[in-house]
């Protein structure tokens, strides 16, 4: 991730330069001036676009309804009102940008509870509604629009023709650093994380669906400035121009250029200036060939143009980051200390109290109750489909229990979500590593310190300092969790590219990253040799000694024997034996459901 | 009113089968067609073609289009969806995004086609021919599109339910592993359901040609409407698709009898349907709650 916003952040200055070039060679031609400011104004939506599509992996076919937006609240107030010059434009821009972040909230609250294609079909369905609107709203011109919109003026400059190039593409180059920067800071670690992996990330207590909303809001307002810029600079907005036509549009720069980052939406929306402006005569026959291009690059270049330059310029790997420092010495908070106290827990830290989980006529979980004492590791055993991992998910808070209680520190989370419990101090890891492939190791363990970190949206949107802080703050937590877990010479790994194994104790190093208190493992040692499970052993002991309470899914009886201070066992979804590994190894119910019984 | 109902029965059933050809290729790829609208126009052409060129009747070209469909639809999913399926749902959904810009702006370029919608020769006498029942008078192609719309309908179900390769289309799609496992063609299943909710678009677009003229720019606004359907009625449910389907036809017609609206109403009106059935109702009608969250 880091080294594709590197590559982004790399390209920048050179588009800047090309832009500047561009401008100089276009000032005595008008037609090239103009098509310069259009690509500009649709490159700040596009790149709103892009993040959704290639940061998020959300799709929007409504874009062109925020831009609508954007468009009539300056065409409509620009011209009802009489403010001075200099504040009419610039307020009327920024009640259009507002309008299209709440329209965004609220769809992205609607529409982004649904898998994909839904968010696909009601972004479209909005974008025609929108449409559909200003077709028929006779104060906003009906089919006709609203012309004689008035140039923004400052002073004695008016923004309009060859000065109008200059000033979009300021814009969409600051809309560009801005958005690199939330990309670079938490928010955008948040994004990633969703993007790779989103109940991974749900677990690591990011809020997954706030995000997504975000994200979608954010390229709402986006496309809504771009409307804003649009309708003031060519002096007249129609409904037609902010049809599912410019929705498509702007997808197809989004798709030509490579999605994800800034670059790929700014040489799209150039690219697709380029091809409108050199097939105009060709009408119908361009947007044939538009759509065969997408088709194209979709199954050919995924990663778009960018993509294909990126790959160019660095052979082999070229997602692989360059930040190959390695970690010398000692972690610098070598005692590994927890914040454990804030919640003035006591003894039990977890009550999980008559929990019973239906699945259809299926009892997976049949009415189980258990206190874990802090600072104790306890494992949880039985034969497969117990409905081990179906209790670790109702503590997690992934799947609700039918009936029962769980208390968490004296809270009762029961059906909270994921995110919240991990709030609390709760990690957990999965039987299958789910780690962030796309990441290397060691963003993946700072997206497991994300709970730990304080900033918000704005704060990384505008780099401020909290965001920069927040961000070194997680790395050297990150660090010190991987010195701690001997796994720093990993660190620029890319996760998909990991050993088995070593897959099992990144995922640890990521759940414990924020320092939990409370700690599910699932089946930690399953596929590792000899040596890695000595290795775990040791990991999950001095993860206990630390302070942590450690609840614990594993099958391999000697490793279990040998750490546990409890071990309990479940036999289709009911606990039939709870006690010291001793008293429960000679336990002839659990010997008769491992071995069977004869007769 | 009863006259409305009829004229928004009519239309929907254009609906409903775009609302079931989504539904089978949901299906099948998981992914939702967005060119369904414009297959259905294509094949409402596809039909005029064979009138024009071969100077058959309307049930021959039907017969002729539908079947055309279906070879398009092998190639779609050859062409199209199967290369692009390997990049991921989004992709995938671009593609039939890059597909509905192919067929929208290519149709206008085929000669005889051209961009303006054209009529199609009625099913049986003319085109404005109506009986009156009780009272009202109800145009006799819209009593041929509800008889057809009724007998796709339980052709597809006879298909899926009694026949062997049916049910092995279902079991492709609900399980591919394990269809995989019993030695189904799963490949094979997926291309032979993309066919056939592309002939069910080319037959749509021909049944309710007589009425609602084929050809034109309207495919998106066919395809969303029918994907609107399905919503309400229930994705997961092919019944809820075509009740989903004929639903909002009625109430496109419904909004468009009312006194004092401007026909532009209808459209954004229908749609909003889609945004309060995803707040209220996300299942659909017909639908299982499970079906629906991931």
């Amino acid at each position: 991730m880091i080294a594709r916003l590197r590559a982004d952040t790399r390209t920048l200055p050179i588009l800047a330069l090309i832009v500047v070039a561009f401008g100089i060679f276009a000032a005595g031609n008008a037609t090239f001036a103009q098509a310069g400011t259009y690509a500009a104004i649709f490159s700040i939506a596009a790149i709103g676009l892009s993040l959704l599509l290639g940061n998020v992996n959300q799709i929007s076919l409504g874009a062109a309804g925020f831009f609508g937006i954007g468009a009539y609240a300056v065409a409509s107030l620009t011209t009802w009102w009489n403010l001075p010059a200099w504040l009419s434009w610039p307020l009327a821009t920024l009640i259009g940008i507002t309008g299209a972040t709440i329209v965004g909230l609220g769809l992205g609250f609607i529409a982004l509870r649904f898998r994909g294609h839904y968010l696909a079909m009601a972004t479209l369905t909005f974008g025609l509604i929108c449409a559909g609107i200003f077709h028929e709203t006779k104060f906003l011109g009906g089919a006709i629009g609203i012309e004689d919109i008035p140039y923004p003026r400052f002073g004695a400059l008016t923004i309009s023709g060859y000065p109008a190039y200059w000033f979009a593409w300021i814009l969409a180059l600051g809309i560009a650093l801005l958005t690199l920067n939330l990309l670079r800071g938490r928010s955008g670690r948040a994004f990633e994380a969703i993007r790779n992996d989103e109940l991974a990330a749900e677990v690591l207590g990011v809020p997954t669906r706030r995000y997504k909303i975000l994200a979608f809001a954010y390229s709402g307002a986006l496309a809504g400035l771009a409307g804003a810029v649009y309708a003031a600079f060519l002096g007249i907005v129609v409904p037609d121009a902010v049809g599912p036509q410019l929705s498509f549009s702007l997808l197809l720069m989004v798709v030509l250029g490579g999605s994800g980052g800034v670059s790929g939406a700014l040489i799209g929306a150039a690219l697709l200036g380029f091809l409108d402006i050199s097939g105009h005569q060709f009408e119908n026959t361009r947007e044939v060939v538009y759509g065969v291009l997408v088709i194209a690059v979709v199954i050919a270049a995924p990663n778009g143009a960018f993509g294909l330059i990126r790959s160019r310029f660095r052979p082999g790997h070229p997602e692989r980051s360059a930040e190959g420092r390695v970690v010398e010495g000692q972690p610098r908070s070598s005692t590994f200390a927890l914040p454990l106290d804030k919640l003035g827990v006591t003894s039990s830290v977890v009550e999980v109290a008559h929990v019973t989980q239906r699945f259809g006529g299926l009892v997976a979980v049949n009415d189980v109750s258990f206190t874990l004492t802090r600072g104790t590791l306890t494992s949880l055993i039985g034969p497969n489909g117990a409905g081990k991992t179906t209790l670790f998910n109702a503590i997690s808070g992934i799947g609700r229990p039918t009936e029962g209680r769980v208390t968490i520190g004296g809270i009762d989370v029961t059906g909270r979500q994921p995110h919240r419990v991990a709030a609390l101090g709760v990690g957990r890891t999965f039987q299958n590593a789910r780690l962030f492939g796309e990441m290397t190791v060691l963003e993946n363990v700072i997206a497991g310190a994300f709970r730990t970190e304080h900033t918000s949206f704005g704060a990384d949107l505008f780099a401020l300092p909290s965001s920069r802080r927040s961000e070194r703050e997680a790395t050297d937590r990150a660090r010190d969790t991987l010195v701690r877990l001997g796994l720093e010479p990993l660190a620029s790994t890319l996760a998909k590219d990991l050993a088995f194994g070593d897959r099992r104790r990144v995922e640890l190093a990521r759940a414990t990253a924020s320092n939990p208190w409370l700690l599910l493992v699932d089946e930690p040692a399953a596929g590792l040799n000899a040596g890695e499970r000595a290795t775990l052993t040791a990991d999950l002991l001095k993860l206990r000694d630390a302070g942590m309470t450690l609840l614990l899914i594993e099958h391999d009886m000697r490793l279990v024997m040998s750490i546990s201070e409890r071990v309990m066992v479940l036999k289709f979804g009911t606990m039939i034996a709870d006690g010291t590994a001793d008293a429960v190894r000679n336990d002839p119910a659990v010997v008769a459901a491992y071995l069977g019984t004869a007769g | 009113m009863l006259q409305l109902l009829v004229a928004g029965l009519t239309v929907g059933s254009g609906y409903a089968l775009v609302a079931l050809g989504i539904h089978i290729i949901l299906r099948a790829t998981r992914i939702v067609n967005f060119a369904q609208g414009e297959f259905t126009i294509v094949g409402g052409l596809l039909a005029l073609t064979f009138v024009q060129l071969f100077h058959v009747n309307t049930w021959f070209a039907l017969a002729g289009a539908t079947l055309a469909g279906f070879v398009l639809g092998l190639l779609y999913e050859r062409l199209v969806l199967r290369p692009a399926g390997r990049s991921g749902e989004i992709p995938l959904t671009i593609a039939t995004l890059g597909t509905v810009f192919i067929l929208l702006y290519g149709h206008a370029l085929v000669p005889g086609w051209g961009s303006l919608p054209q009529p199609l020769p009625a099913f049986t006498g003319d085109a404005s021919d109506a009986i009156t029942v009780g009272g009202v008078s109800i145009q006799v192609q819209s009593i041929w599109v509800l008889g057809l719309l009724l007998a796709a309908l339980v052709v597809l179900y006879l298909f899926f339910e009694r026949t062997y390769y049916g049910k092995a289309i279902r079991a492709a799609a609900n399980n591919p592993t394990g269809a995989k496992l019993v030695g189904i063609d799963v490949t094979g299943a997926r291309a032979v359901s993309v066919g056939l909710a592309i002939a069910l678009a080319a037959y749509g677009g021909t049944i309710i040609g007589p009425i609602t003229l084929v050809g034109g720019a309207g495919g998106t606004a066919i395809a969303i409407k029918g994907f609107v359907g399905a919503i309400v009625g229930g994705l997961e449910s092919p019944l809820g698709c075509v009740a989903g389907g004929l639903l909002v036809g009625v109430v496109e017609k419904l909004i468009q009898g009312l006194p004092g609206v401007s026909y532009g109403v209808s459209d954004p009106v229908v749609y909003s349907l889609l945004l309060v059935a995803l707040l209220l109702r996300p299942q659909g009608l017909f639908g299982a709650r499970s079906a629906v969250r991931d």
